[in-house]
């Protein structure tokens, strides 16, 4: 199974929609996605914590230490409400995006003229 | 779809999220959020190490390998998040901070609001002071700070005369030889004083004050003009045709601002003008606001005249040349036309810079108003502080409490020097409006200081009054607060916010008390000079009855000149004597008060015909009727009659001072005389018999000492084209305004009644500045008086307050009502004498600025000084007495129980 590359832009999509479903330490963000893509998205671990700090600042998400199960501590990142909102707005975005790119790719016809001149 | 496994990876719960933001109140240091950054690492990639160990089954290097390697490269990775942590630090603290202000301001509103008194009390104070700083200073701001209109005026040097130590006009001679010399200025324009010119055929005939001025005058006091142009070169020529430039009031309010007035002709004195520019309205210092400027064409012969001081000259510096290069040059050019012409009247020049010229008059004035009112604002401070020391003192509780619940020391000196700033800059809000009404009334101010009319609260006023306003809440905010912060804690809470006799704290209070009835004293003496001076000028005889006197000046058109002026003249004498209600009336050249006669040296026969016996004097013409009208006592020999006619024999009447020094104790009546207008300087002059002697007039103001006067009939001089009519009534003269306008205009349509007032309104108005400046000290004295007052009852209410327990265990044991209230007023009979003694001290070394405006009195007149002081006790007593007769009604019990 090939790995796919992340288009640009989508980590943040992908990292807030995970944290959507609650708060949850870097590490585990990362094996969510993996697990659910069930390793198809290859994701450079060093570009997620940038893209998380990154966010905190946006205030989209809020951290806070914690411990894990196991005892260890953790810093733990959770969506805040306005990370929700741009989360809600940027799913809508990719809807659109995937079904406009769709539109084109799964084209039965091509466009009159085309070729013949 | 499942929950992923970190929801429950050490998540426990909402409500711990809820307490959040506690994380940033921790004290975030850049390396601490650096070693979180490594934590967070060291995190990951242990995790995925186990990970890759357990179900990849790597031994523990290949998993370290793996694990690194999916990470990426770590110094990127680090690099990326310090930036990003950063920022989010700084943008944190300063939320943090904004936060807490706001916080504290927020809590400074409720706390201000739960104490109304108090609040109120000190925004009132502080909008007094901080507002009457705030229009002292618009005014002066406006008055000497903005800068000179003129496009070059710090090259522009205002030139006269000196003689002696007296600044005169300059020569029409002295002028052209100026000119033709002098080689720093790039020009040197000239002006005469304004005198009005008759304005008609536009509506009523009306009087307009007109200055004679150069083509070089508009070179060197040049602001752009709002239409057309100024004088050009050959408009002040001899002969050229008439040109007048109107003011920018005259234009707007007489001719509707009519764009197209450049080229229309007005009549002014029944000569055709044509317009050529209107000026700008920054020319405009003084009222009147209407005038005009006609060209000041200088005849060849006049400038042979080298005695006639007429002109003030304006130089203007050729650029790069500095301004002490050019008042050399001019010194030794009239040092050496002193030298040519001897008896001249000027031995220097006295140069000034324009902004001197302009507004040095009156920057003391303004400058010891400005420390007036700072004094004022003191007082202000003194009386917040005070407040909020003693609030302080009764919110000790809340601040220990909150002390006690952990709030830094820092912390709770900020929330009070907040709470300092809210109630600094909301009086300083309300100033603002304190001092808006302040600038309309000093606008209103009879006294003439230039520019006055153009003061504005602007936007430098505004930010004036801000920063005045925080400077004063850190004033009297922070000491309060720091003593306020500085509790100590168990006490406090032991004595359950009641103050453990504190005598220094008492001390400061006392302290500031005193300060603000020195402080009152200062403001009080300084009022009270100006009123005692203001009661003997009153007193002053001006040497003539001012009573029911009416002064109004008519000039003619100039088409009636010479004797035809005269009889014009005498028709008008005729027709005012005519009026009913009209006792009696008289003409002169100018009438005293209005202003000194023609400058004019007095020489007696046998003297030789220069210098000695020569006696500078105040040169008036007269008719028959004007002395017995004016009431001033005739003590030898006779006035003018109809006998002194044109071309009889030429006769004078002097003053007594006149006499004196030209003839000493000897009978002075048929002795000859000659004068500056009967060519005293020439070989053939023209001598007068002195007819007689009148008593000296303060004909300068009545704050200016008895001037030698010489007067010679009408009809044998008639060079003033303007005269001034006195006229005394058998009803209130000035009921009788309208029948003499109506006689006047029956004699001559086209001539108005100019400058018509009581003499009694006359000497007010040459009082004015003297007044003004004394009804606003008397403002704030009586301003600074009150708030004083205020401070002295709050501190021995205070002083009761705390020793209620005391008072009430004396009472109890049998001390009579008269010794606890002779044991608070002692203490208020003690902060009034300390201020008193402070406050007399310092009036004795501030009064000194007020020197010029006083008359009359000395600047350490002992009367005001006591007077002053025995107020100041007796209000201090006043204001102790109020909580005294609380303290006697102390319940001996109830004090006890409450202890």
């Amino acid at each position: 199974m090939a790995d796919l590359d992340l288009v640009r832009g989508t980590l943040d999509l992908l990292i807030l929609k995970t944290l959507s479903w609650g708060p949850m330490h870097g590490l585990a963000v990362l094996r969510w996605i993996e697990q659910t893509t069930r390793d198809q998205l290859q994701i450079e671990e060093g570009a997620l914590y940038p893209a998380l700090h990154r966010m905190e600042q946006k205030d989209w998400l809020e951290a806070e230490w914690g411990y894990t199960d196991q005892g260890r501590k953790a810093k733990f990142y959770r969506l805040t409400p306005a990370g929700r909102r741009h989360l809600t707005a940027e799913l809508t975005r990719w809807a659109r995006y995937t079904s406009a790119i769709g539109l084109v790719i799964a084209a039965r016809q091509g466009p009159a003229g085309a070729g013949a001149g | 779809m499942p929950r992923p496994d970190a929801s429950r990876d050490g998540f426990a719960g909402e409500g711990r999220w809820a307490g959040f933001r506690r994380v940033f109140r921790l004290p975030a240091t850049r390396r601490r959020l650096a070693a979180e950054m490594e934590a967070e690492l060291r995190f990951h990639l242990e995790g995925r190490i186990e990970e890759l160990m357990q179900r990849g089954g790597l031994g523990r290097r290949e998993a370290e390998a793996e694990a690194r390697r999916r990470f990426g490269d770590l110094s990127d990775y680090r690099q990326q998040v310090r930036e990003i942590d950063d920022t989010t630090y700084r943008r944190r603290t300063r939320m943090e901070t904004l936060d807490s202000i706001g916080r504290d301001i927020r809590l400074a509103l409720r706390a201000l609001r739960r104490t109304p008194t108090f609040t109120v009390v000190s925004l009132i104070t502080l909008a007094l002071g901080i507002g009457a700083n705030s229009a002292i200073f618009s005014v002066i701001y406006s008055v000497l700070l903005a800068p000179l209109p003129y496009a070059n005026g710090n090259r522009v040097l205002s030139l006269s005369e000196k003689f002696g130590a007296n600044d005169m006009s300059v020569t029409y001679g002295n002028y052209g030889t100026w000119r033709q010399t002098a080689h720093s200025f790039e020009v040197l324009g000239a002006a005469t004083g304004s005198r009005p010119l008759t304005l008609t055929g536009v509506g009523d005939p009306t009087p307009i004050a007109a200055s004679r001025v150069n083509a070089d005058y508009w070179r060197a006091m040049y602001i752009r003009p709002v239409l057309g142009r100024y004088f050009a070169a050959g408009d002040d020529r001899v002969g050229a045709d008439p040109v007048v430039v109107v003011s920018y009031d005259l234009w707007k309010n007489r001719f509707g601002a009519d764009p197209g007035i450049i080229g229309r002709t007005i009549i002014l004195a029944g000569q055709a003008y044509q317009v050529v520019g209107v000026a700008s309205p920054e020319y405009i210092l003084y009222p009147p606001s209407e005038k005009v400027w006609v060209p000041l064409a200088i005849p060849a012969e006049r400038l042979q005249d080298h005695k006639d001081h007429e002109l003030t000259v304006y130089g203007l510096v050729r650029a790069g040349i500095p301004l002490s290069t050019a008042i050399h040059e001019m010194s030794n050019i009239e040092r050496s036309l002193a030298a040519q012409y001897p008896n001249s009247y000027f031995d220097d020049i006295s140069a000034k810079p324009l902004s001197d010229a302009v507004i040095g008059g009156q920057k003391m004035l303004l400058y010891t108003l400005f420390g007036a009112v700072s004094l004022v604002l003191l007082i202000a401070c003194a009386n917040v502080a005070n407040l909020l020391l003693a609030r302080a003192t009764a919110r000790r509780a809340e601040v220990a409490v909150r002390g006690a619940l952990g709030a830094s020391r820092g912390r709770l000196v900020q929330q009070l020097v907040i709470e300092s700033m809210v109630l600094g800059l909301a009086g300083g809000v309300l100033g603002l409006a304190v001092a808006w009404a302040g600038v309309r009334f000093l606008v209103t101010s009879p006294a003439s200081i230039p520019r006055l009319q153009t003061t504005t609260l602007n936007g430098t006023v505004v930010a004036f009054t801000l920063v005045l306003s925080t400077v004063c809440a850190l004033v009297f905010g922070l000491v309060p607060a720091i003593r306020a912060a500085r509790f100590d804690l168990q006490q406090t809470l032991r004595d359950g916010g009641r103050e453990s006799a504190g005598s220094a704290r008492d001390g400061l209070r006392g302290a500031l008390v005193v300060g603000e009835l020195c402080l009152s004293q200062l403001l009080l003496v300084g009022a009270g000079l100006l009123i005692r001076s203001a009661l003997v000028v009153q007193s002053v005889p001006p040497g003539f009855d001012a009573r029911n006197l009416l002064v109004t000046n008519l000039m003619p058109s100039r088409q009636y000149a010479g004797p035809a002026l005269e009889s014009h003249f005498q028709q008008l004498d005729a027709a005012i004597g005519a009026v009913p209600g009209v006792r009696a009336s008289g003409r002169t050249s100018i009438a005293p008060i209005y202003g000194g006669g023609y400058d004019c040296a007095v020489q007696r026969e046998g003297s030789n015909g220069h210098d000695a016996g020569a006696v500078g004097a105040n040169m008036r013409s007269a008719n028959a009727t004007y002395f017995s009208t004016l009431g001033v006592p005739l003590l030898r020999g006779r006035t003018f009659d109809a006998s002194d006619v044109a071309d009889g024999a030429p006769t004078a009447v002097l003053t007594r001072s006149l006499a004196h020094s030209l003839f000493g104790d000897a009978d002075p009546i048929g002795k000859l005389v000659t004068s500056c207008i009967d060519g005293a300087s020439s070989d053939h002059p023209k001598w007068r018999q002195v007819v007689g002697v009148i008593g000296d007039m303060r004909a300068e103001g009545l704050t200016s000492d008895p001037t030698p006067e010489y007067y010679v009939p009408s009809t044998q001089w008639t060079g003033n084209q303007q005269m001034s009519y006195v006229i005394r009534g058998n009803v209130p003269v000035t009921t009788l305004l309208p029948a003499i306008r109506r006689a006047v205009s029956g004699v001559d349509r086209n001539l108005p009644l100019s400058g018509a007032k009581t003499m009694a309104a006359a000497i007010g108005d040459s009082l004015a500045l003297p007044h003004f400046t004394m009804l606003l000290l008397i403002m704030l004295g009586a301003t600074g008086l009150v708030l004083a007052v205020v401070g002295v009852y709050g501190v021995i209410g205070y002083f009761v307050s705390q020793r209620t327990r005391e008072l009430g265990i004396r009472m109890a044991l049998g001390a009579d009502a008269g010794r606890v209230k002779w044991l608070v007023v002692k203490q208020g009979i003690v902060y009034g004498f300390a201020g008193v003694v402070f406050g007399s001290i310092a009036s004795y070394a501030a009064t000194r600025f007020l020197a010029s405006m006083l008359y009359g009195v000395t600047t350490h007149d002992a009367v005001t000084f006591g007077a002053v002081a025995g107020i100041l006790v007796v209000v201090a007593i006043c204001a102790s007495y109020l909580p005294a007769r609380r303290a006697t009604r102390i319940d001996p019990l109830e004090a006890l129980r409450a202890g």
